[in-house]
């Protein structure tokens, strides 16, 4: 197996991932989309690490995952949040900034 | 010698000291009376230094550069004492010292606040005037020059919450200033065909026909036209009554005895380049008959004693630049000299009259010659004076002036200033029987003023008599131009005729002034409405000024607007498009990132490698 | 070799039907189990790359953490509105544009790109390699990654707590 069969993996996980978070309408729909992106991404950090016997790769997919973990509780507390103020999680609605 | 230089500095400095504290230190100001006394302090040192320098008779000139320029400096301050510079040093300084103190009482009135800064500016006034006599070179003048206009400017405008004061103040600063552009012009283009500002290099080169004659009567008729602007000549005498809006003293100082003879004092002290253009000096001696006989024309109809007196002073300017145009400007100046002493305390005593019965009008006075005895007699005196009856001060400069005329053979200009002399007479008379004699109209109980401003009247007074009887035992000082036998009786002849016509109308009641009146009907007609000449300037400034305006204020509203507005609109139209831009939902933003990232990778594929 | 190339081909079906899964069902709790999935096959993309650490932490941060929050606030958010939420889409066409061009732009570069062999054995103690790593050339990241973890912690308290 080469190299070109994980890395094509992992851009489709990442298509499919940008697929849905630009469709869902809901923002936990969003985030799940954000997930597969990221996932995607730690595919392609492991693939080459292990490609070139470089372990940045591997440290940095750790990274990933640490911070990835962090931005999930993030964004789900302030889904939360915006689910008490607004009442909705339809990213649709949340258009305070509207111009 | 040192001394010969700072004496004339140091007159030249008290003022501006004092000036200058009562600037820059408001509490000092504030005081008032405190100011007066500082200004009036400062303003008798340099009386005193006046005093001295006039006395000692030295002649002393001083320069510093002042624009350095490769192959000598552009320009010099400094300051010139000659005979001419030192009399005026003399006179100012009396008379502002004399005026400081009267307006104490005068002013007593007022608020400590404006009380100050009138002090303030008087201050200012006597350093600036000081400055334009002392001047030795042209640039200076014009630079002290337009500093006593700025004075004039804030004294007439003095209670410039009254409308009328504040019109007069820019009126006289605009007319004013008509003349100085030429001024400054004519200066500039004679420092281009000579190279120098200098009075004594000036009249060195024009001993020596170094100037040259191309373009110089131009050049001399445009410096003439400021002293026709400050000197009030026709005619640009308009400002000179209005200017009677400020307070009396003012009046006394400025628009009498000493700015307003600035034009005079020029052209006496430019007499040598004046020489090399006939013309010029023709138009400036018949400009000066003319405004003589206009002035008095319009005196003998006007019913505010100031104004009368206003006139009377534009006629006697005309009376100095007469003399200065024939030639004879010694005879002018000497009338200059003597009349800003009489009347300075024409206008004191006007003053004082008006203090007492609070109103301008002289058909509402009279019979004051009982209630305020020594206000009628130092007024009678000045009155004498300028009606030219011996043996006072001004009979022997006027005669002077006439014989000057009489000598040159200009007959027509010496009929003219004949026929002004008489006048003078008459109405400065029909003046003193309407406010002295005759029926008391005014309410109150009119009485003589308090001695701070009785003291400088009668300092004022017995100077004009001094005066007087100094030429009268000692002779005629001018000996270029003797004066024919006849003509010191024919000119008393035409002062006392002048006052029996009006004792005749006035007092008497033998002629009636409407009789009269009916009889000159065209000439009384025009001068009551001053000849149409304010009218005429009111027209033209609404036609021009106004005029152009309105157009720059048009091409303002429609045309620099319009550009200003269609720019905001297109901007606010723009700015209402972009906005739809932003729905505030994210995932549409997300498409952007989307298409940024697309970029990059299509840059990066054909371009990048 | 074989089984390696078998092995890729099943996890890598299952990691791109579970991940479309997650995009397109309706169901939200559905979609987090089709997430869960997805995690877990990546993990067997890691244990293909031979790595046996990475594998581990997938399974248990993702899989295990994550979807548990995730599937906590579902249902918290669902308690609060006292019904099921559905789970629709919109801009299907312009989504499915956007995410074609990209990959297809991302499908370029790689075509292009050499292909690559993995070096013969993979690396030895792996784990511990990577915990000398850790606390040799990436001590100053690791410390970053601990100070980012208590700032999410405190925001996170600080988004949910109660309201007063």
């Amino acid at each position: 197996m080469g190299l070109h069969a994980y890395l094509t993996l992992s851009a489709l996980v990442f298509a499919i991932g940008l697929f849905g978070v630009l469709t869902r309408r809901n923002a936990i729909g969003i985030l799940l989309g954000i997930e597969l992106m990221l996932n995607a991404v730690n595919i392609n950090l492991v693939a080459f690490s292990r490609f070139t016997g470089d372990l940045g790769g591997l440290v940095f997919s750790l990274f990933t995952i640490s911070i990835t973990v962090a931005e999930v509780a993030l964004g789900l507390a302030i889904v939360i949040v915006i689910f008490r103020v607004r009442k909705t999680v339809e990213a649709d609605r949340l258009d305070l900034l509207r111009g | 010698m040192r001394i010969l230089v700072w004496l004339p500095l140091l007159v030249l400095g008290l003022p501006f000291a004092s000036f200058l504290l009562l600037a820059v230190v408001p509490p000092l100001r504030r005081t008032g009376r405190g100011a007066g006394v500082i200004s009036i302090l400062a303003i008798a040192g340099a009386f005193l230094g006046a005093l001295g320098v006039w006395t000692q008779g030295f002649r002393t000139e001083s320069r510093w550069e002042w624009i350095p320029a490769d192959g000598g400096p552009m320009a010099t301050v400094g300051i010139l004492v000659d005979p001419l510079s030192a009399a005026m040093l003399a006179l100012i300084t009396l008379v502002s010292l004399l005026v400081q103190v009267y307006s104490l009482d005068y002013l007593h009135d007022e608020p400590a606040r404006g009380l100050g800064r009138y002090y303030a500016y008087h201050s200012l006034f006597a350093f600036s005037m000081l400055g334009l006599v002392l001047s030795p070179t042209f640039l200076q003048m014009f630079i002290f020059w337009e500093l006593v206009g700025l004075c004039s400017y804030l004294l007439i405008g003095y209670w410039y919450d009254r409308p009328a004061a504040a019109r007069a103040a820019v009126k006289a600063f605009w007319v004013t200033k008509l003349g100085d552009v030429g001024f400054v012009v004519g200066i500039v283009m004679l420092w281009g065909t000579t190279g120098t500002f200098d009075f004594t290099t000036l009249f060195a080169m024009a001993r020596e026909n170094q100037i040259p004659a191309e373009g110089l009567t131009l050049t001399l008729f445009l410096i003439y036209l400021g002293a026709v602007g400050k000197s009030a000549q026709f005619p640009l005498h308009v400002w000179l009554p209005d200017a009677m809006e400020g307070p009396t003293p003012v009046s006394a100082l400025i628009h009498a005895a000493t700015m307003v003879t600035a034009g005079v004092f020029l052209v006496t002290r430019a007499q040598p380049l004046f020489l090399l253009a006939p013309d010029v000096m023709g138009i400036i001696a018949a400009v000066g008959a003319f405004t003589a006989l206009l002035a008095a024309s319009m005196a003998c109809v006007e019913t505010d004693i100031k104004r009368v007196l206003a006139y009377s002073t534009v006629s006697q300017l005309g009376y100095m630049m007469t003399a200065a145009g024939l030639a004879a400007a010694a005879a002018g100046f000497f009338h200059l000299l003597t009349h800003g002493v009489f009347k300075a305390l024409l206008f004191l005593g006007a003053g004082a009259v008006i203090h007492a019965v609070g109103t301008n009008d002289m058909f509402r006075m009279g019979g004051l010659g009982r209630a305020m005895p020594q206000t009628a007699i130092v007024f009678i005196v000045g009155t004498l004076a300028l009606a030219g009856v011996p043996p006072l001060a001004g009979f022997f400069s006027k005669e002077a002036i006439l014989a000057g005329v009489w000598q040159h053979g200009a007959t027509t200009l010496f009929v003219i200033l004949a026929l002004t002399a008489f006048l003078t007479a008459f109405y400065m008379f029909r003046a003193v029987f309407l406010v002295f004699f005759g029926r008391a109209h005014a309410a109150g109980h009119p009485h003589d003023a308090p001695w701070l401003m009785r003291g400088p009247l009668w300092i004022l007074a017995i100077l004009t008599v001094a005066i007087g009887l100094r030429y009268a035992i000692g002779g005629h000082g001018d000996d270029a131009h003797p004066a024919p036998g006849w003509l010191a009786p024919f000119s008393v002849v035409l002062a006392l005729s002048g006052i029996a016509l009006a004792w005749a109308m006035y007092q008497r009641g033998a002629i009636e002034p409407a009789a009269l009146s009916r009889a000159l009907r065209p000439i009384d007609f025009m001068a009551r409405r001053r000849y149409g000449l304010d009218a005429l300037y009111g027209g033209l400034y609404q036609a021009f000024i106004l005029g152009f305006s309105g157009l720059i204020g048009w091409i303002d509203r429609y045309f620099v607007d319009g550009i200003l507005n269609v720019l905001s609109a297109w901007t606010l139209r723009g700015g209402d498009g972009l906005r739809r831009i932003q729905t505030g939902r994210a995932q549409d933003y997300l498409y952007g990132v989307a298409f940024g990232v697309l970029l990059v990778v299509v840059w990066f594929h054909w371009w990048a490698q | 070799m074989i089984v390696e190339t078998v092995g890729f081909a099943v996890v890598a079906v299952v990691l791109l039907a579970s991940s479309l899964a997650v995009v397109l069902t309706k169901n939200l709790f559905h979609a987090v189990l089709y997430l869960a999935a997805a995690l877990v096959s990546t993990a067997g993309i890691f244990l293909l790359l031979a790595s046996p650490f990475l594998f581990a932490v997938q399974l248990l941060l993702y899989a295990g953490g994550v979807v548990t929050i995730v599937v906590f606030a579902i249902m918290l958010t669902e308690r609060l509105v006292g019904e099921r939420i559905a789970q629709t889409s919109r801009d299907i066409v312009n989504g499915a544009i956007v995410a074609a061009a990209v990959l297809v732009a991302v499908i370029g570069f790689l075509v292009q790109a050499p292909a690559m062999t993995p070096p013969a054995t993979a690396v030895a103690e792996q784990t511990v390699a990577i915990g000398k790593a850790l606390v040799g050339p990436f001590a100053v990241p690791l410390e970053l990654l601990g100070l980012l973890l208590v700032a999410a912690l405190l925001g996170a308290v600080y988004f949910a707590r109660a309201e007063d």
